[in-house]
This record gives C-alpha cells, sequence and structure tokens, in this order.
C-alpha cells in the first residue's frame, strides 16, 4: 500500500511540476543588467524587410559594445506577421511578461500599450544620449504621450499621400497636377473610370483591413480637415467634431461614384488584391500610401515591384476636403523601438535601440523599409543619401500634418472600420454611417474618454 | 475496475469481512493515482479559467490603455450590452445557421448516407471509398482551409473555377459571392468522417435479424431505415449530435483562415465576434461576456439533446 501511495504522489508530483513549468518562462539571458556576466537582449521584428535589415547589423552591434568592453549578445526575435497578428501576439506576451527585450513597433499601437503600463518610458535614457539633439523637434513632440512621457523611440517615419499611375493618367490624358480639392480629384477618378470602366482609388475602408482603415486610410483626411478631434491635454476624443461627418460624406461619395473597389477593400487581406496585384498592374490609378510605398510595396525588393517605379508613379498631396482646406500630406510616426517595463534587459537594450537608431546602421533600415529620417543628421550617410524620394519625404515631415492621439485609438478605429463597412456594403449614407460611428464610438470609449 | 476490485478483496483478508470505510481509505491512493492527473489538469486548464472568464465578464477589462491598469466591477452591464448589440445577435444567427447547415443537415446526413452505404455488403471498394471520407478528418486544420482557400480562390486557376470554366463560366471569388455556403462546404468536408465512424458503429449494434424480419414483412430499405435502424442507433445519433453541435458553434480556426469573418462580416460566426472584441480590440470583459453567452446556449442546447435522446453523459 505504501508503494503505491509513493506511485501516487509521484505522478501527481511530476503533474504539477509540469504544469508549473509549462506556466513558467524559460529564460534565455546569460545575465542581467548590472550583473558582471554577458547579457542577452533579444529584439523583435514582424516585417521580412525590416528582419532582413537589422540581421545584417547585428555583428556590428555586438562588436560596438565589445569595443566598449560590455558583453551583449543579441537574439534576433524575427516572426513574419501581419500588423493585426503582430498586435495579438504581442499584447499577449506583454501581459505575461514574456515579450522581447526590444520591440520594434508601429506607432499606432504606442498609446494602448504605454496607457496599460507594458512599456517602459524611455525620457531618462533619451535625456542621456547624444543622438536625441539630432532629432527634429516637431518628431520630438510628436512622441511625447498623454502622460508626457515617451516610451518608444521612432526611428522611421513617412508621409501619407496619394500615389498615382502617372504613366496611365498621361495616356488617358488626365491632368496630373496636384488635385486642390476632393471635388477636383473625384472628377479626374470619374475620367478614369469612363476609360477603364475600372475602380480607379482604393483607400483603406472597412473591417478587413483593420487598424489601418483609420491610421491610412480615414485619419489622414480627417486630419487635413479637422484638428480638434482629439485633445491631448484632455485625454478626450470629440466625436462631434465636424471633420468626422465631411469625411464619412466622401467615402459615401466614392462609394455611390463606383470608385473604389468594393469587393477588394472585403477581401480578407484586402492590400493584395489592391496595392500589391491591381495598382503595380495599373488596374487601380490611385492609392493612398505611406513613403514606404518607394520601397516596401513597390520597390524592386518589396511585395509587388513595379519596374520604373520612379517613372511610372508620382505623388499628390491629400487635396483640401472643406472649404478653405489646402492640399497636405499626413505625416506618420512610423515605426519606433520599446522595451517593455518588464524587461530585466532594460539598459542592453536602449543601448541597441540607439546603435540601430543612428548613422550608418539607421540608414540602412530606412532605405530598406522605404522611411525617412526623424533626425537632422542622416542626409548625408549613404545608402540614405542616395533616395531623393526619402530625402524628399524627410523634407516635407516638417509641413506635414499630424494630430497626435491618446488612449481610445484603438476603439475609435474601430468604430470607424465599422461605420465604414456599412458605405462600402452599400448599407448606410455619410450621414447614417457617421450616426452609426457616433453611437460605436461612444459605446466603446467610454463616458471618461469622450467629450460632453 | 475489475483490478481495483480485487485488490481490494485481497486487501479484505481471508474473512473478507472488511468494512467500507477502511476498503475506501485502502483504495485513495489508487483513485488518486488514475483520476488525479485528469481531475487536476481539468481543474486548471478548463475550471479556473472559465470561473475566470466569468469574473470577467462582469468587469469592464482591456488589454490596453489605461483601462488596463484598473478594471472595474460593471455588474451585468456587458452582457446588457452584448443583448443589445446587433453585431453581437447577428453573429449568434450566423453561428446558428452555420451549425444547422453544416453540422446538423450536412454532416449528419452526409456521415450517415456513407455510414448506410458503407455497411452494404454489395459496396464494392469500400476501403478506399473510407479512406476518402477519412482524410479530411486527417488533415491539420490549417492545412485543410490552405488547401479549401487554393480551391475556392478567386482567379481562373483556382481549382473550382477551373471546373466552371470548362462550362464557360467566367472566374468567381466564392469566398467573396457566397462566403458562409462556401465555409459551410468546407466544414462539411471535414466533418463527415467523424459522423461516419460514430454511425458506422452505432449501426453494427443494430441486430441483423430485425432487418431480415422487417425486410420479409415486405418493408422497403426507407421504410426500415426510418422505423427500424433510426430508433435503434437513436442514442448515438442525439450523441453525435450534441459533439458536433458543440464543436461547431465553437468552431473558429477554419472560418478564420478562410475569410476572417469576412466579407462585410458574413462569416463572423460567434467564436470569430469573441476573438475580435476580446483579443483584436482589447476589450477582453466584453468578449468574455460573449464566451459566457455562448456558453449557456451551448449548455442549454446540450440539455435538450440529452433530454431527447435520454443518452447518459
Amino acid at each position: 500500500m505504501k508503494r503505491i501511495r509513493m506511485i501516487a504522489l509521484v505522478a501527481a508530483g511530476t503533474v504539477v511540476a509540469s504544469a508549473l513549468s509549462a506556466c513558467s518562462g524559460g529564460s534565455e539571458d546569460g545575465g542581467k543588467d548590472g550583473s558582471d556576466g554577458p547579457v542577452t537582449v533579444s529584439v523583435m521584428e514582424f516585417q521580412q524587410s525590416r528582419i532582413d535589415a537589422v540581421a545584417k547589423l547585428i555583428p556590428g552591434f555586438e562588436a560596438d559594445m565589445k569595443k566598449q568592453g560590455k558583453d551583449i549578445k543579441v537574439k534576433l526575435v524575427a516572426d513574419p506577421l501581419t500588423d493585426d497578428q503582430f498586435k495579438t501576439k504581442v499584447t499577449q506576451q506583454l501581459i505575461a511578461k514574456q515579450a522581447p527585450d526590444l520591440i520594434d513597433i508601429g506607432d499606432s499601437l504606442v498609446p494602448g500599450w504605454a496607457g496599460a503600463g507594458y512599456l517602459a518610458p524611455l525620457d531618462d535614457y533619451l535625456k542621456g544620449w547624444d543622438g536625441w539633439d539630432h532629432y527634429y523637434p516637431h518628431i520630438k513632440k510628436a512622441m511625447v504621450r498623454q502622460d508626457g512621457k515617451i516610451y518608444a523611440l521612432v526611428h522611421d517615419t513617412g508621409v501619407q499621400n496619394l500615389f498615382y499611375r502617372k504613366d496611365q493618367l498621361t495616356q488617358f490624358g488626365i491632368d496630373t497636377a496636384q488635385p486642390a480639392t476632393w471635388d477636383d480629384l473625384i472628377s479626374r477618378l470619374e475620367q478614369i473610370k469612363q476609360k477603364t470602366g475600372g475602380t480607379p482609388i482604393v483607400i483603406p475602408a472597412g473591417t478587413a483591413w483593420g487598424g489601418s482603415t483609420w491610421t491610412e486610410g480615414f485619419q489622414p483626411i480627417l486630419g487635413g480637415t479637422d484638428k480638434n478631434y482629439y485633445s491631448l491635454e484632455t485625454g478626450k476624443w470629440d466625436l462631434k467634431s465636424p471633420g468626422f461627418r465631411a469625411v464619412f460624406d466622401l467615402y459615401h461619395t466614392m462609394y455611390s461614384k463606383g470608385l473604389l473597389p468594393v469587393q477588394d477593400l472585403e477581401n480578407p487581406n484586402p492590400w493584395e488584391p489592391t496595392k500589391y496585384v491591381k495598382f503595380p498592374e495599373g488596374k487601380i490609378q490611385v492609392s493612398a500610401q505611406g513613403t514606404s510605398g518607394w520601397k516596401f510595396d513597390w520597390g524592386p525588393q518589396g511585395k509587388a515591384p513595379i519596374k520604373g517605379l520612379n517613372e511610372k508613379v508620382d505623388t499628390w498631396q491629400y487635396p483640401g476636403l472643406r472649404s478653405g482646406d489646402a492640399p497636405f500630406g499626413w505625416s506618420g510616426l512610423g515605426f519606433g523601438y520599446g522595451i517593455p517595463a518588464s524587461s530585466p534587459n532594460k539598459d542592453a537594450a536602449m543601448l541597441l535601440a540607439q546603435y540601430l537608431s543612428t548613422g550608418k546602421p539607421l540608414a540602412d533600415q530606412l532605405v530598406s523599409s522605404g522611411a525617412a529620417s526623424p533626425r537632422d543628421d542622416l542626409a548625408d550617410v549613404k545608402p540614405y543619401a542616395d533616395e531623393p524620394k526619402l530625402l524628399q519625404a524627410g523634407k516635407d515631415l516638417a509641413t506635414s500634418v499630424y494630430v497626435p492621439t491618446g488612449d481610445g485609438a484603438e476603439q475609435v478605429a474601430q468604430a470607424v472600420a465599422a461605420a465604414t463597412e456599412l458605405i462600402i456594403n452599400g448599407k448606410a449614407d455619410g450621414a447614417q454611417a457617421y450616426d452609426a460611428f457616433l453611437k460605436n464610438a461612444t459605446d466603446l470609449l467610454g463616458p471618461t474618454l469622450v467629450k460632453e | 475496475m475489475t483490478t481495483i476490485a480485487a485488490t481490494a478483496s485481497a486487501a479484505a483478508g481471508p474473512t473478507g469481512q472488511a468494512s467500507p470505510k477502511r476498503r475506501r481509505r485502502r483504495t485513495w491512493p489508487v483513485v488518486l493515482l488514475l483520476l488525479g492527473p485528469a481531475a487536476l489538469l481539468i481543474v486548471v486548464f478548463i475550471l479556473a479559467p472559465a470561473v475566470y472568464g466569468a469574473y470577467l465578464s462582469l468587469t469592464n477589462t482591456q488589454l490596453t490603455g489605461f483601462a488596463a491598469r484598473d478594471p472595474q466591477f460593471v455588474g451585468v452591464d456587458n452582457y446588457t450590452y452584448l443583448l443589445s448589440n446587433s453585431e453581437f445577435l447577428a453573429s449568434l444567427g450566423r453561428t446558428g445557421e452555420f451549425v444547422l447547415y453544416s453540422a446538423i443537415i450536412g454532416q449528419t446526413v452526409l456521415g450517415m448516407t456513407a455510414a448506410v452505404l458503407l455497411a452494404r455488403p454489395w459496396v464494392r471498394g469500400k476501403g478506399l471509398v473510407g479512406a476518402a471520407i477519412l482524410m479530411p478528418m486527417v488533415v491539420p486544420e490549417v492545412v485543410a482551409s490552405l488547401a479549401w482557400a487554393s480551391v475556392l480562390s478567386n482567379n481562373s486557376a483556382g481549382t473550382l473555377n477551373r471546373l466552371t470554366g470548362l462550362f464557360g463560366a467566367d472566374a468567381t471569388d466564392w469566398l467573396q459571392v457566397v462566403p458562409l455556403a462556401s465555409v459551410v462546404v468546407v466544414n462539411i468536408w471535414r466533418g463527415i468522417a467523424f459522423a461516419m465512424i460514430m454511425f458506422q458503429a452505432a449501426l453494427e449494434d443494430v441486430p441483423g435479424e430485425l432487418i431480415e424480419a422487417a425486410r420479409m414483412d415486405g418493408a422497403t430499405a426507407l421504410q426500415i431505415f426510418r422505423f427500424v435502424t433510426l430508433p435503434l442507433i437513436r442514442g448515438p445519433v442525439f450523441l453525435y449530435l450534441l459533439l458536433t453541435t458543440i464543436s461547431t458553434i465553437g468552431a473558429f480556426g477554419l472560418v478564420y483562415f478562410l475569410t476572417q469573418g469576412g466579407p462585410g462580416g458574413r462569416t463572423t460566426i460567434s467564436a470569430i465576434y469573441i476573438y475580435e472584441r476580446a483579443l483584436q480590440f482589447s476589450q477582453i470583459g466584453i468578449g468574455s461576456a460573449a464566451s459566457m453567452i455562448l456558453l449557456a446556449l451551448v449548455l442549454v442546447l446540450g440539455l435538450v439533446y440529452v433530454r431527447l435522446a435520454k443518452v447518459e453523459v
């Protein structure tokens, strides 16, 4: 009997041990900050071009650290994911305190993660870093979050514009000058439609495009006509700000005139048939797109290369939407390096972030992903110095529009996606979509985040 | 069971007079050994998360934003919100359609048909047919989804479009044009095997003499199936319906990989709605409440099935 009890005890112990082992996170760190041993710092990238770029830079960082007497190794966590997959996965990792030490984050994710306390503030590190003085003042200002702190060191930026097929418009005899107003642009789009019978413009809309319907579709147009929809001082959203209704009306106008590729927008991966197939093939002539279009999307090593890109494609700024609006470019903070609050290797992670955000390593990444520099000392650094489109985007940043937002951006993005979905499904006009948005966003944000 | 009884009997000694209390005390280590690990796993991975989910459903917990730092108890607000939310109610409706067409009608009818046919002595190539039907169950869910994404692909290279192209039809984007019907077909394809196996096993237990007697009385094949076979296998049929209903209500991967709930939310069944709310939009409180509502519906359906079949579960 004793033997049976012993077996039972061992079996129960094994199960408990296994469960605890499964629940605990493995640590591959050779050492922690402050200890004498070597430190292994992990860095996560989720886009292939960024993975490739950072992988090449790691040996240089390790050698640089060695020269400074620091034994820091880098483990690249290369995990190619879509934006939504990345967000879902890393959010779980951050909650479980299992996230890599350094994460390359799209700016739209920073407010939510910083607000939840998942990211460490970087202000103290930045104060003591000489590279910080070279960041453009407007970029520095845009990095500051609702609580006055900085949580991600931006290393690439860009300007969102309307990319258009100059070759085709010229062939059709359609004006390629900057359209001053949306009415002007829509008139040209209708001419294109008459010539091709297709749907000439793609702007993210609907739920399939995820958060990008807000960040790459709706928000840039909204920001150009109305900058009062969010207040960083109060942390509240003004859902009754007039720009919202104007943009919903614009979406409905484009839908009702048959200018949007509705079926493609409802594809599970709507960017594929639109940006990666029809725009390169010339079946869509205008696309809302950030600076990365020159490299990441349509460059020679991009997702869907367009031969002779610089000759065939050019950009317009967004036209004015309401009376008195002037054409504008929308600047985005792009990607930045964030450090989880739970990381045991913050100092080493910050050293890596600073290395990757400086000089040649930064220039290599900018060219790889197709982005503009947030710093004033990169214009002469090759290979970035050889990229006129990226250099121009860097110059345009200073005059571009940007409205920093904070807590609740995800909920607003969700409500905008659902409301634009109603439009492209033919279930709502601009007014009805706005009403649906107002109700949904108010519900989702709750009373503390909505201006009375 | 025999071993335990034998062990207990031997332990009682030559008189065999050990009291039940003493016998229980002596056998508990074995019971613990056999049931303990499973019970522990159930508690840790099923009961505890379910209880925690029920708690979360009463809070406004979020995964991101300032609200994530200080979740508040909100009572039944999440439930009130969901039960008046047209998107959630629509997802429940779509889940009902999905279960009805793919599990209750599709898998059950086709699985039964396959089982009955393969039980016929005159059917040739049973092994081949059986293997073909079983294959979808063996294929991992992701692989199955990718294979069907290729079959239903919107370009002319898609397998289905190639077939319809033989009759002069234009290429169609099936997952866009008929999304729910497409995922229903895929789920039927994947679930037939399990139905067939269960029904085959049940049919083997039907006494041959009853069938023979009915046949001699002049009953047609359909009448024999309706009035003799079906009543005799009622228990397994309802058990299968219970299992397939539960698993289909919780179906996620197949639909998500094929359509991600689109286009326009036309395949956003409840599991996808919950995923979007809880993980994509970070509203874990609302997502948990939606899960609890779904759990309640499954429990009610389960009770109905058990009552109808008088199945012991």
